[in-house]
C-alpha cells in the first residue's frame, strides 16, 4: 500500500490534473490471431481458463485494481458467447468496480479496425488505457499513469505510455523466437525505435536491427533492451486514436502502430514514452507456450493477489494447502493417489487409486481414473480419463472423454468434445478437434482418435505463413514449443477463415522480395499518398508524378509500386463499396480513372513471359484476401484490367497456373470466383483471333 | 485524497461509497476488495467490516433480533470466505451478533418484567416462560452492555461460570424468543436496531482509540536503559514505544522484517513514513529518533546474534488465537525462538479486536502466501523455471514462546486469553 500511495501523491496538484476525469479502459477480447486454435474454433479467447478462471476475468480484475472506471469491450469472435458471459458475471452487477461497462461488437479484422471504429464513435473523453483481454497483471497503474500525466502536462505530444517488464535474457514468459526489441531515450523514457527481430535466424542473414542514424546522432544516451516483456498495456491520449484514423493500414498496435508513428516522428512530433516496472507481475497469454509459463506464474503464485485461492469468480473455493496445492471443497481423491506440488484441482473432481498428478490444473467434475498419470496436464472442465493412461504437458478441453491405456505425448491438444478410445497414442503436437471451420462438426477419423472415437486431426491451413513462434521450435525442448503448437500466422482473427491476412503478414510470407527497411517505408508512404489522391479524385496524371517522386527516392522496385498501388486501390474500392456502389461499378470507376498509373508499372508487354502482369495479378489476389467480397472484386478487376487492355490474355492463363496463386487455402478461396472468368478467356482465345480482343470486350461489357 | 488521480480503491474509497451505494453493492465491494487484498491488515479490514456491519443493521427495516442476526451471519460469512486469513472480520462480526443477542435478550427481560405486571391480563404471555434462559440473563447482560474495556474481566466469571447452560440454548430457539407474544400496545421501549448501531459505533471509536490505550501500559513495561527489539513497522508498538519514549531513555534493535515489509520498516525508522493506513491516522506521526532514542535497524537474520543483549522483545500481530498462539508477520517465530532460547520476555501487543475465538487446528491454513518475487526477483528467469519460491507473509507463533500480551484491556498471559475470548464472544457465535 505505502509504496502505492507514494506514487500516487508524487505529481503536484496543477493545472492539468484539476479537471475531473473518468478513467476509462478498452478491452480488446479479440487480438485476431489463431494461436489458440483449435479451441478457439469453440470458445472466444478470452474466455479459455487459465488455472480455471477464464482468462477476461484476470484482466478485468486488473481493471479494477488500477481504478478503472469504464471499459469499453470489443468482442470480436464468438462475440455472442462472451457478450452472454459478461452480462451474467459480477462485472455487469451493481456492485462492479466500473460505473460503466460498454460491450462493443464489431466486424473488425484486426486491432488496426477496432482503434478505428473507436474512434468513430467518439466514446473517449480523456487518457485511457488499452489492454488485450489476456492480460495478468498485479501492477497499480498509478505509477506509470503520474508518469504519463506528469509527461503529458507538460507536452501535448507525449501520447503513449507503454507498460513493460523488465525480465531476463532467458525466461519463460518471454517469446522464444520473436523478440520485440525497444530503442529507448533512458533520460526521457522516450521509445525511439521498435522493431521485431528473429531470434533464430537461420545461418546466412543474422538477425539485423535497423537504426535510423539520426536517432544515434541526437541521443547522447540510448537504451536497446531486448529484455522486456511487452504486455501490451498502454496508455493512451485520445490522439493516439486519431493517429490510428490516419493511418488506414495499420492492423497491429505494436509492428505497424508504434513502428509507424516512431518513423514518422518529424510527420507528426508525436511521441511514444515507455514506463518499465521491475516488479510487480505483468504478463500477456499470447500463445499457448505463454499459457504454460503463465499457468506456472499463477500457480507458484508471482500473480499474487490474482491466484486461485482469492477465488475470482463466485462460487469458486479454492484454498491453498502447502507446496502450492490448490484444492476446491468436494474433491474426491482415492487413498492412495498422490497429489503433487502445483496442483489445481476444481470441485467435483475424483481421482482414482494408484494416480499420480503433478504439476496440473483439473477443473470442475472430471474424473480421473486409477493408474493414470498426469504432469504437466491442463484439464480442462467435465473431462473423463480412463484407468492406466498416461498424460503428459497437453491441454485438454471440456468434455473430452479419454479410454483406457491411452498415452497422450507432451504437446497435444485436446479440444471440446473430442474422444479417444482405448489404448491410443496421440503424439506430440497432434491437435484433434470436432468441429470444423465453419462451426460444423468434422468427420471423425479412426485413425487419429481410435476406432469409435470423434474427431479428426487439425491442420493449420497457413502453416507457411507462420511468423512468430514456431521458428523457434526447434532450439527449444519443452513443452508447447513444438513448432504446430505456438503455431501462428501474422494476424488472423479467430473468426474463421472469412477474415484473415493482412497485406503485411502477407508480404512478410513473400519475403523473397527484398522485404528491407526502405520498402517497408516506401510501401506504407506510397500507399497512404496514393490513397489520399484517390479519395480526393486527384487527376491521374498528378497522382503518376507523386507515384515517380515516390519511387524514386525510395529506389523502390516496380514490385513495390504494383503493390502500393494494389493496397491502395483496394482499400478505395472497399471505401466506395460500402458507400453503397456495386463491386462492378467501383471498380471500373477507379480502373478507368487511373488507367495510365497501373499502365506504367507494367512493362512486359512485348514480351513472352508476362512477369509484371501476373505479379500485379498476384499482388491483387493477396490484397484481397482480408477483404470484404475479395472474391467479387478481383473478378470484377480481373475484368476490368481486360478491358481496359492493362493485361493480356496469356497474362491471366500464367497467373492461374503460377502456384504462388494457389499456395494456400485462402488464396484459393479468394480466386475461385474468378475461375470463370478464365475459362471463358481461354475458350474464348481458342474461338477467335489472337488479335481481336476489341469484340471480345464489348462482349463482355454487355455481360456485365 | 486526490481524486483525479485514478487510485486504486482501498478503505478511503470503499468507505467513501458505502455512504453513496446500496448495501447490497456495499457489501460486494468489500468481498472484492479483500479478495484483491486492496483492503489488508487488520485494522483497516476491521474498520471496513464494522462500518459495513453498521450500514446493513440501520438498512435492515426490521427490530426483530432473530431476523438481524440472521441477516448479519449471512453477510458475516461472505465476508469471512473472501478472505478467511483476515481473521478479524470474523471477529467484528461475532462481536456485533453478539451485541445484537445482548440487546435482543435485554429486550426480552424487560418484556418479561412488563408481562409479568401484566400476565393476568395478557394469555399470549406465558410463551415467554417457555425459554429458561431468560430469568438468568441478567448478570451477563448488565456486564455486557457496559462499557468492556475498561471492566475488569474478573467480575464476569461469576456470570459465566453460574450460567452457561441457557447462553447455548439461544440458537435453538430463535423463532420462539423472538417477540412474538409481545403486546403490540406495549412495544419496548427502546429500539433493539439503534442500540445495535450504538454499539457498532462503540466498537469503532474502540479501533480508533485501541493504540493509544495500549500505549497507556507502556511505561510499566519499559524502563529506563532497557534495550527494546521490534519487528515490522507496526503503528500499535511504535505508538507504544513512543508513549514510553516521552518519559524513558532506551534503546530499541528494529528488525528489517525483509522482504515483505522493509520498505515500511526503514520508513518508520527513518521517519519518512506517509500514512501506510488509508485512514491517516498516524499521519503525524514522529519517529523514535526525535524523541532521542537509539534506533539501531539490524537485519533479521542478525536477531539471534543480537539477542543476547536485548532485555525485551515487543511484537505486533495480526491476529492472536484463543489458545494464546498468534499468527504475526513472517520472521516474528524466529524472534520469538530465539527469545526464549536467551529467556528474554516476549511482550506483544495487540488490540482485544484481533483475538480470535478460532482455535487454530490447521495452522498452514493460517497462514498467507504472498508473491515470490520479492524473495527472487522474476528477471531470473532459469531460476524461476526451476526453483519454487515461497513467500509466506504470517507466521505462526505458538503459545509457549510468548509471555506477555498487552491488550487495550490490560495485560495477559497466554493461557489467559480464552477469558477474553469468552467476555467478548458469544459461545453460539464462535463458529456461525
Amino acid at each position: 500500500m505505502a509504496p502505492k500511495q507514494k506514487a500516487g501523491q508524487k505529481p503536484k496538484p496543477n493545472a492539468a490534473e484539476e479537471v475531473e476525469e473518468t478513467f476509462q479502459a478498452v478491452v480488446l477480447a479479440d487480438t485476431f490471431e489463431t494461436r489458440f486454435e483449435p479451441f478457439t474454433r469453440d470458445t472466444p479467447r478470452c474466455l479459455l481458463p487459465l488455472a480455471n478462471t477464464p482468462l477476461i476475468e484476470y484482466t478485468l480484475e486488473f481493471l479494477a485494481n488500477a481504478g478503472v472506471e469504464e471499459v469499453f469491450l470489443y468482442g470480436g469472435a464468438h462475440s455472442d458467447q462472451l457478450e452472454k458471459y459478461i452480462n451474467a458475471s459480477k462485472w455487469r452487477a451493481p456492485s462492479s468496480p466500473f460505473k460503466q461497462f460498454t460491450f462493443l461488437k464489431s466486424t473488425s479484422a484486426s486491432v488496426g479496425d477496432v482503434m478505428r471504429d473507436l474512434d468513430g464513435k467518439h466514446l473517449i473523453t480523456g487518457d485511457f488505457i488499452v489492454v488485450s483481454g489476456d492480460v495478468i497483471s498485479n501492477l497499480p497503474i498509478e505509477g506509470a499513469l503520474a508518469q504519463h500525466r506528469a509527461r503529458r502536462a507538460l507536452d501535448k505530444n507525449a501520447i503513449m505510455t507503454m507498460v513493460l517488464r523488465e525480465a531476463g535474457l532467458q525466461h519463460r514468459t518471454k517469446s522464444t523466437s520473436v523478440s520485440p526489441i525497444f530503442v529507448i531515450d533512458p533520460t526521457k523514457d522516450r521509445c525511439l525505435h521498435y522493431e521485431e527481430i528473429d531470434r533464430h535466424p537461420d545461418g546466412d542473414h543474422l538477425a539485423r536491427l535497423n537504426i535510423d542514424a539520426e536517432i544515434i546522432l541526437k541521443h547522447p544516451e540510448l537504451d536497446i533492451r531486448q529484455d522486456l516483456i511487452d504486455c501490451s498495456i498502454d496508455i493512451c491520449t485520445p490522439d493516439v486514436l486519431s493517429l490510428w484514423s490516419d493511418s488506414f493500414d495499420y492492423q497491429s498496435p505494436r509492428k505497424h502502430y508504434l513502428f509507424g508513428v516512431l518513423k514518422d516522428y518529424e510527420l507528426n512530433g508525436k511521441t511514444l514514452h515507455t514506463y518499465i516496472i521491475k516488479d510487480h507481475y505483468a504478463a500477456r497469454v499470447r500463445n499457448l507456450k505463454a499459457y504454460d509459463a503463465i499457468s506456472k506464474d499463477i500457480l507458484s503464485r508471482w500473480t499474487y493477489p490474482l491466484c486461485p485461492d482469492t477465488n475470482l469468480l463466485p462460487g469458486h473455493t479454492y484454498t491453498l494447502r502447502k507446496g502450492s496445492m490448490y484444492q476446491e471443497t468436494g474433491v474426491t481423491l482415492a487413498r492412495s493417489c498422490v497429489i503433487g506440488r502445483r496442483t489445481v484441482i476444481g470441485k467435483g473432481t475424483s481421482i482414482g487409486d494408484r494416480a499420480e498428478v503433478h504439476n496440473s490444473v483439473l477443473g470442475r467434475n472430471c474424473k480421473i481414473g486409477r493408474n493414470v498419470k498426469l504432469d504437466g496436464a491442463y484439464i480442462w472442465d467435465d473431462v473423463v480419463i480412463g484407468d492406466n493412461t498416461d498424460v503428459r504437458g497437453a491441454i485438454i478441453a471440456d468434455g473430452v472423454v479419454l479410454g483406457k491405456n491411452c498415452v497422450v505425448a507432451a504437446g497435444a491438444l485436446l479440444s471440446y468434445g473430442v474422444k479417444i478410445a482405448d489404448n491410443v497414442q496421440v503424439e506430440s503436437g497432434k491437435r484433434i478437434t470436432k468441429t470444423r471451420n465453419d462451426g460444423g462438426v468434422g468427420k471423425n477419423d479412426p485413425a487419429v482418435v481410435g476406432e469409435g472415437g470423434e474427431g479428426y486431426e487439425f491442420i493449420h491451413g497457413e502453416e507457411d505463413e507462420d511468423d512468430d513462434d514456431d521458428v523457434s521450435v526447434a532450439s527449444s525442448g519443452l513443452v508447447y514449443r513444438m513448432p504446430n503448437l505456438s503455431l501462428s500466422s501474422a494476424s488472423i482473427s479467430t473468426l474463421s477463415s472469412e477474415v484473415s491476412n493482412t497485406s503485411w503478414g502477407a508480404r512478410s510470407e513473400r519475403s523473397s522480395f527484398s522485404a528491407d527497411e526502405d520498402s517497408d517505408n516506401f510501401h506504407h508512404d506510397a500507399s497512404v499518398s496514393l490513397f489520399d489522391s484517390l479519395r480526393e479524385g486527384v487527376a491521374a496524371d498528378v497522382v503518376q508524378l507523386e507515384l515517380v517522386t515516390l519511387r524514386m527516392s525510395a529506389n523502390a522496385s516496380d514490385n513495390q509500386v504494383r503493390r502500393a498501388i494494389v493496397t491502395s486501390f483496394m482499400k478505395h474500392i472497399q471505401q466506395l463499396m460500402e458507400g453503397g456502389k456495386g463491386a462492378g461499378p467501383a471498380v471500373t470507376q477507379v480502373f478507368t480513372a487511373y488507367k495510365e498509373v497501373v499502365e506504367r508499372t507494367l512493362f512486359d508487354r512485348s514480351k513472352e513471359q508476362k512477369n509484371d502482369q501476373v505479379d500485379l495479378l498476384l499482388s491483387l489476389q493477396q490484397d484481397l484476401i482480408h477483404r470484404n467480397k475479395g472474391d467479387t472484386v478481383l473478378l470484377f478487376t480481373a475484368k476490368s484490367l481486360y478491358e481496359l487492355d492493362l493485361i493480356e490474355e496469356e497474362a491471366y492463363d500464367q497467373w492461374w497456373n503460377d502456384e504462388r496463386s494457389s499456395k494456400t487455402e485462402e488464396m484459393r478461396a479468394v480466386r475461385s470466383q474468378t475461375e470463370q472468368f478464365v475459362n471463358w478467356l481461354a475458350e474464348a482465345e481458342e474461338e477467335t483471333s489472337e488479335d481481336e480482343s476489341e469484340e471480345e470486350s464489348e462482349e463482355e461489357s454487355d455481360d456485365e | 485524497m486526490p481524486s483525479s488521480l485514478a487510485l486504486t480503491p482501498g478503505l478511503g474509497s470503499f468507505l467513501k461509497c458505502l455512504k453513496t451505494n446500496p448495501i447490497d453493492t456495499s457489501i460486494e465491494t468489500l468481498i472484492s476488495l479483500l479478495k484483491r487484498r486492496q483492503i489488508r491488515h487488520s485494522r483497516s479490514c476491521a474498520t471496513a467490516t464494522a462500518y459495513l456491519l453498521r450500514s446493513v443493521i440501520s438498512a435492515c427495516r426490521t427490530t426483530d433480533s432473530a431476523k438481524l442476526i440472521e441477516r448479519v451471519q449471512s453477510v458475516g460469512r461472505r465476508l469471512m470466505a473472501a478472505q478467511p486469513r483476515e481473521m478479524v472480520v470474523g471477529n467484528i462480526v461475532r462481536r456485533v451478533l453478539g451485541l445484537i443477542r445482548d440487546e435482543a435478550e435485554d429486550d426480552r427481560e424487560a418484556e418479561f418484567a412488563l408481562s409479568d405486571i401484566g400476565s393476568e391480563s395478557q394469555p399470549q404471555t406465558p410463551r415467554a416462560f417457555d425459554d429458561p434462559a431468560l430469568p438468568l440473563d441478567r448478570d451477563s447482560l448488565s456486564f455486557r452492555s457496559e462499557d468492556r474495556t475498561t471492566r475488569p474481566p474478573l467480575t464476569s466469571m461469576f456470570s459465566l461460570l453460574s450460567h452457561p447452560e441457557p447462553e447455548h440454548s439461544l440458537p435453538s430457539t430463535p423463532g420462539s424468543s423472538s417477540p412474538s407474544g409481545r403486546l403490540p400496545g406495549h412495544s419496548p421501549s427502546k429500539d433493539v436496531r439503534a442500540e445495535v448501531l450504538e454499539g457498532i459505533g462503540e466498537i469503532i471509536d474502540e479501533l480508533g482509540q485501541v493504540d493509544d490505550q495500549i500505549a497507556a501500559y507502556a511505561l510499566d513495561h519499559i524502563h529506563s536503559n532497557e534495550i527494546i527489539l521490534t519487528h515490522t513497522s507496526s503503528t500499535t508498538v511504535q505508538k507504544f514505544l513512543l508513549k514510553a519514549a516521552t518519559k524513558r531513555k532506551f534503546t530499541v534493535i528494529h528488525a528489517e522484517s525483509y522482504p515483505n515489509n522493509h520498505e515500511a520498516t526503514h520508513a518508520t525508522v527513518s521517519g519518512s513514513a506517509s500514512d501506510d493506513d488509508n485512514l491517516g491516522l498516524e499521519a503525524f506521526q514522529k519517529p523514535l529518533i526525535e524523541h532521542g532514542i537509539t534506533v539501531i535497524l539490524i537485519p533479521d537474520s542478525a536477531v539471534f546474534a543480537i539477542m543476547s543483549r536485548v532485555n525485551k522483545v515487543i511484537l505486533g500481530t495480526h491476529s492472536v488465537l484463543a489458545n494464546g498462539g498468534l499468527v504475526a508477520a513472517a520472521g516474528t517465530r524466529v524472534i520469538a525462538r530465539a527469545a526464549k532460547v536467551h529467556q528474554t520476555p516476549v511482550v506483544v501487543v495487540s488490540g482485544v479486536y484481533k483475538l480470535s475465538p478460532v482455535y487454530p487446528f490447521d495452522f498452514d491454513s493460517l497462514i498467507e502466501y504472498g508473491d515470490p518475487s520479492k524473495v527472487l526477483s522474476y528477471e531470473e528467469g532459469d531460476l524461476v523455471d526451476l526453483v519454487d519460491v515461497q513467500n509466506p507473509i504470517y507466521d505462526y507463533v505458538p503459545a509457549e514462546l510468548v509471555d506477555l500480551y498487552i491488550t487495550n484491556i490490560g495485560g495477559h498471559a497466554p493461557s489467559y486469553l480464552y477469558r477474553i475470548v469468552s467476555d467478548h464472544y458469544r459461545k453460539e457465535d464462535i463458529s456461525f
